[in-house]
């Protein structure tokens, strides 16, 4: 047991599970900042050996800055040109949501159940968070219609393989992070640009209504 | 610092110094010159990095970060080829974009831009030995080339860039999390930090990978990039970006950068196999998918009424081939790389015809498009020409590959795999070639716009499709060397 990582660990299931549940889109941007503020403190909390490093601040300040404030900051100027609140049909209700989310969580806890132990993790809790994370971005992409929701669940997916890097891989060397976390960046720019051209092209961003091209 | 990684930091630097000059064109003009002039310079220094390694051991630079052996050098090649191509194929394209007031001085800085930007990033894939890097690689053409689909901003583009953006970013982090999880299989190897992820090293230590963690990386990897190389059921995102993608686009899509993804899964298959084992697991599963591609591709194509989709799923069809071949392992690896060289060969050609003939009949609808020997009568050749190689008429090199791909089937007694095969290409070649037929000699129903072909459009056509030809009848020998030794490192024998 490390209580500080499993508490981090705890943030990050409840504000998924929250996601799964909030119907608003603007709560949904702040539970994933949230989450991004939560999960950037982890490499601090991880590298216990000899004190933080420099390039351990740098990591955790990018994370910080990049998933807890820039990319919510983004999600809410989108929101605000779109002009729309709330999902209005997604494709699963969100009591049922909520089902799928427990489902996933067993099913995370059963998938890392079945992996050999990471040597020197220093959570237990980390690999099955991480996976029902992964499974919980993959859920909101494929159930909701919101462009914005869609990205929100990306960056859910993006956190869990996160969490993964950072707490079981801690040797991972700083330069693939830091080029992660810029192609993270990248990744949510690019779609913040895309659903405002959507956007203007469309008067709307439902992506369900995306179906021009088919067969 | 040696000749050799001057060279090979050259083939990365030089499109990057391009984009940057690309937004400095005063002229679409200047662009189109810029792009062809970057793309050949670039080409000569890739040509003198695979020069150098074509019979000698892997170079290495960077502290052991860029690395070129002889997979890596083929699909530069490859790569270079695709781009090469494209480049000169592009300013008889946007020639006739400007004129008709479709492409601004704006869009076509955007547009080299992107281009400098697509190769400095499929070449990172190439030149990485860092599996994350290369990972990084593959993320960076997934957002570069999002915008070149929408350079002509429709609302069926921005579609199709959305669906292209939103599944292949997810695709992509799949893949990271197996790059991850291959990271974790190298755990207790006990490899200094900077060289966990270094594929030369996990290559060396393949046989002591974590089986378990490296089987679980595995799925993630050939699920991730499988998504990006348009490997059926991940294949959705394909028809509609390449088919609302300018034609030169479309062409870089089919023509490499699927390729670029399952040249990832390459890198991953010697090391799944000797963590196995050598049970056979990974190949199996890579040859399941490229099945069910052939399968799916084939029962698509059956029924596409549109030029560009038909020719996105039938690239759907030739990954899976690829794949099919990459399974069956032994001759099959190599067959399946010398239909990689084949089909960057003819599907360009395909694509660059349905441009120029969607510009002139203003669709891409294979009805409309009919009798369009008689409209046009030089892209008309080159369409007709370029669908006979892509479904593999002989003597065209496509059949020899697919030929060669049979034998290796049956030679393993892969008699279901055969069969499927043979069925699934069948299909493929009544389908498209019904098509192909009526539209070169069916009656006209629309009056197409002028033909202007230059002569760099005829020197492309006839040199790719001769190229085909020749290869179809003679393996040259640097060829077939370089072949055999990219396969080997496939196949995990070397």
């Amino acid at each position: 047991m490390n209580l500080p990582i499993d508490s981090v660990m705890l943030v990050l299931v409840v504000t998924n599970l929250l996601l799964l549940g909030l119907s608003q889109l603007r709560s949904c941007v702040h539970a994933v900042a949230v989450q991004g503020f939560a999960l950037g403190l982890l490499p601090l909390l991880v590298r216990q050996s000899g004190g933080p490093t420099v390039w351990t601040l740098l990591v955790v300040l990018v994370t910080i800055g990049l998933k807890g404030v820039v990319f919510p900051k983004l999600l809410q100027e989108a929101l605000r040109d779109a002009d729309v609140r709330r999902e209005k049909r997604p494709h699963v209700g969100y009591t049922m949501s909520m089902v799928m989310g427990f489902v996933a969580l067993a099913g995370a806890a059963w998938l890392s159940s079945r992996l050999p132990a990471f040597s020197g993790s220093p959570s237990t809790l980390a690999a099955p968070v991480s996976f029902f994370m992964i499974f919980v971005g993959l859920f909101i992409i494929l159930s909701r219609n919101h462009a914005v929701n869609q990205i929100v669940g990306y960056l859910v997916l993006e956190n869990g393989i996160y969490v993964f890097g950072v707490v079981l891989l801690h040797e991972l060397p700083l330069l693939v992070e830091m080029g992660v976390l810029l192609d993270a960046f990248a990744a949510v720019f690019v779609m913040g640009v895309a659903v405002y051209h959507i956007n203007s092209e469309f008067d709307h961003v439902d992506v369900d209504q995306l179906d021009k091209l088919k067969g | 610092m040696t000749p050799v990684s001057i060279l090979l930091w050259s083939v990365l630097l030089l499109p990057l110094t391009g984009a940057a000059l690309g937004m400095l064109c005063p002229s679409v003009r200047a662009v189109m010159a810029l792009v062809r002039a970057g793309v050949l310079l670039t080409a000569a220094a890739a040509a003198g990095c695979i020069w150098a390694v074509h019979a000698g051991p892997a170079v290495e630079t960077a502290w052991e970060w860029l690395r070129l052996d002889a997979l890596s050098a083929y699909h530069l090649g490859v790569m270079m080829l695709v781009f090469t191509l494209s480049s000169l194929y592009l300013p008889g394209y946007f020639a006739a974009e400007t004129a008709s007031g479709h492409f601004t001085v704006a869009q076509a800085r955007r547009f080299g831009a992107l281009w400098f930007g697509a190769l400095a990033a499929m070449g990172v894939v190439l030149l990485s030995n860092n599996i994350g890097i290369m990972w990084v690689g593959i993320e960076a053409t997934t957002l570069v080339t999002a915008f070149l689909i929408c350079i002509h901003r429709t609302p069926a583009s921005l579609e199709a860039m959305w669906k292209y953006l939103i599944i292949c970013s997810v695709g992509v982090a799949f893949a990271f999390m197996g790059t991850l999880l291959a990271g974790a299989a190298a755990e207790h190897l006990h490899l200094e930090g900077a060289q966990m992820l270094l594929w030369s090293r996990l290559r060396e230590n393949a046989a002591g990978l974590d089986p378990a963690l490296m089987k679980v990386a595995f799925l993630f990897l050939l699920v991730g990039y499988g998504t990006k190389a348009g490997l059926a059921p991940m294949h959705s995102w394909l028809p509609d970006a390449h088919s609302q993608a300018p034609g030169p686009v479309s062409a870089l899509f089919s023509g490499f950068m699927l390729n670029a993804s399952l040249y990832c899964i390459m890198r991953y298959l010697p090391l799944v196999d000797a963590a196995t084992a050598h049970t056979g697991w990974g190949p199996r599963l890579v040859l399941l998918l490229g099945l069910v591609s052939i399968g799916v591709a084939a029962v698509f194509i059956l029924f596409q009424t549109d030029l560009k989709r038909l020719l996105a799923y039938s690239s759907v069809e030739h990954m899976g081939i690829i794949a099919v071949g990459l399974g069956l392992g032994g001759p099959g690896i190599l067959a399946a790389l010398f239909h990689t060289l084949n089909h960057a060969l003819c599907k360009p050609m395909a694509f660059f015809a349905a441009g120029r003939l969607g510009q002139m009949y203003g669709t891409h609808d294979t009805a409309r498009l009919s009798g369009c020997l008689r409209g046009a009568p030089v892209w008309g050749r080159a369409l007709f020409g370029s669908l006979l190689a892509v479904i593999g008429v002989a003597p065209f090199a496509v059949f020899m590959s697919e030929f060669m791909i049979l034998r290796a089937a049956a030679r393993n007694g892969a008699w279901w795999t055969l069969g499927i095969f043979l069925a699934g290409l069948a299909v493929v070649f009544i389908g498209v070639l019904r098509q192909a037929v009526n539209m070169a000699w069916g009656e006209p129903v629309a009056v197409p716009k002028e033909e202007r072909a230059g002569t760099m459009d005829r020197v492309l056509i006839v040199g790719a499709l001769g190229a085909l030809l020749v290869l179809g009848v003679w393996f040259p020998e640097v060829l077939s060397g370089m072949l055999d030794r990219a396969s080997n490192i496939v196949e995990g024998t070397q």
